[in-house]
C-alpha cells in the first residue's frame, strides 16, 4: 500500500500547495473533478466505440480476404490508453469552446 | 446539458469499478464466475489446446509453455495413454515445440499426437475432433486456462466428447491493485468472447 499512502500524500500537498500559497479556491476543486469525471466518460465512450468498431474490422477483413486476423489483437491496452487521450481532448476542446461562448458571441473573431 | 450529466456519470461509474476493481476482491468474484472447477479422473487422452505460440526465440509463450508441462504432467501421472499437443503454426510450429517438449521430459513419440490446425478455439476443436475419434477418444482431459476452460469445453462437449477439466491457473488470487485489475481484463476478455461465441452460434 506504500505508493498509495504517497499518491494520498502528495494531493494532500498539492491540495495546500494550491490554496495556499497559489490562492487557487477550493469549491472549484468539486468542478474540476467534475470535469475530469467528463473526460473519462467520454473517453469510455471512445473505447467501446473503438473496440467495437475494430472488432467489426477484423471479422470484414476475415470475410473479405484468405488472411487471418486475430480478434485477440483488440486484447491491448495502447487502444485504451489513446481513447482515454480521445476523451480527453474532446473535454478540452469542449471547454474553449464554453469558454469562447461565455466571453460573448463573436468573441475572438475578427471584423473587417 | 443532460448529455454532459450522463457522460460525466458513466465517468464515475468507471472510476468506481476502477477502484472496486484494484482495492477490493470483485475481480476474484468475476473470474471465479467463469472458471470452471478442476474435475480430473482417467481418460482416453490429454489435450492441451494452443496457448498463444511460439516466440521469435524460439521458445514457447508463458501460456504454452504452462499449459505443456501440465498435460504432461497430467501423462506421467498415468492419466490417460495419448497426449494431444495442439498448436498455431507460425515460423515455428507450436505443436512440434511442444512435441519437443514431451520428448525431452520422457512422454514416448508414440503416445504424442501433435495437430497445427485452426487459428481460433472453434477452428482448433473442429481439427482436432476426427483425429480424436480416429483414434477412439471419447473421454478426454482438457488443458487449458482457467478462464478459457469453459468456451473450450462447451465446444468440445458439442464435438461429442466427455471432458473433464484440468485448468491451468493464469495468476495466483491477487492481492495487490494491478494484478487484481489483470484478473478483471481476462474474466472481461473471455465474458466477451462468450458472448461472440454464442452469437456466432459456435456455443
Amino acid at each position: 500500500m506504500t505508493p498509495y499512502m504517497a499518491v494520498a500524500l502528495t494531493s494532500l500537498v498539492a491540495y495546500f500547495i494550491a490554496v495556499k500559497r497559489l490562492g487557487w479556491r477550493p469549491s472549484d476543486l468539486g468542478r474540476a473533478l467534475g470535469r475530469m469525471a467528463e473526460s473519462l466518460g467520454a473517453g469510455v465512450i471512445f473505447a467501446v466505440v473503438n473496440v467495437l468498431a475494430a472488432a467489426g474490422l477484423v471479422l470484414g477483413l476475415r470475410t473479405l480476404t484468405d488472411r487471418f486476423f486475430s480478434l485477440y489483437s483488440l486484447d491491448d491496452l495502447v487502444w485504451l490508453a489513446v481513447s482515454m487521450l480521445q476523451g480527453w481532448a474532446w473535454g478540452l476542446w469542449r471547454d474553449s469552446k464554453d469558454r469562447r461562448t461565455a466571453t460573448g458571441p463573436g468573441a475572438g473573431a475578427t471584423v473587417s | 446539458m443532460p448529455s454532459s450529466i450522463i457522460v460525466r456519470a458513466l465517468g464515475l461509474a468507471t472510476l468506481a469499478l476502477f477502484f472496486l476493481a484494484a482495492f477490493t476482491p470483485l475481480p476474484v468474484f468475476l473470474y471465479e464466475m467463469i472458471t470452471v472447477p478442476v474435475h480430473i479422473e482417467r481418460a482416453d487422452a490429454i489435450v492441451v489446446l494452443a496457448g498463444g505460440g511460439v516466440m521469435l526465440s524460439g521458445q514457447l509463450t508463458d501460456s504454452s509453455l504452462r499449459r505443456t508441462v501440465r498435460g504432461i504432467a497430467l501423462y506421467r501421472d498415468g492419466l490417460a495413454p495419448l497426449l494431444v499437443l495442439s498448436g498455431a503454426e507460425g515460423r515455428t510450429s507450436e505443436s512440434a515445440a511442444r512435441s519437443v517438449l514431451a520428448g525431452k521430459c520422457g512422454v514416448p513419440d508414440t503416445a504424442i499426437l501433435a495437430s497445427s490446425a485452426g487459428h481460433t478455439t472453434h477452428e482448433e476443436i473442429a481439427a482436432l475432433q476426427p483425429l480424436l475419434k480416429a483414434r477412439g477418444v471419447r473421454r478426454l482431459i482438457l488443458v487449458t486456462d482457467g478462464a478459457h476452460m469453459r468456451r473450450a469445453m462447451g465446444l468440445v462437449r458439442d464435438a461429442g466428447f466427455e471432458v473433464l477439466a484440468a485448468p491451468v491457473s493464469e495468476v495466483e488470487t491477487p492481492t495487490r491493485p494491478e494484478p487484481r485489475l489483470r484478473l478483471l481484463r481476462a474474466a472481461l476478455r473471455e465474458g466477451l468472447a462468450l458472448v461472440y461465441y454464442h452469437i456466432a452460434g459456435y456455443l
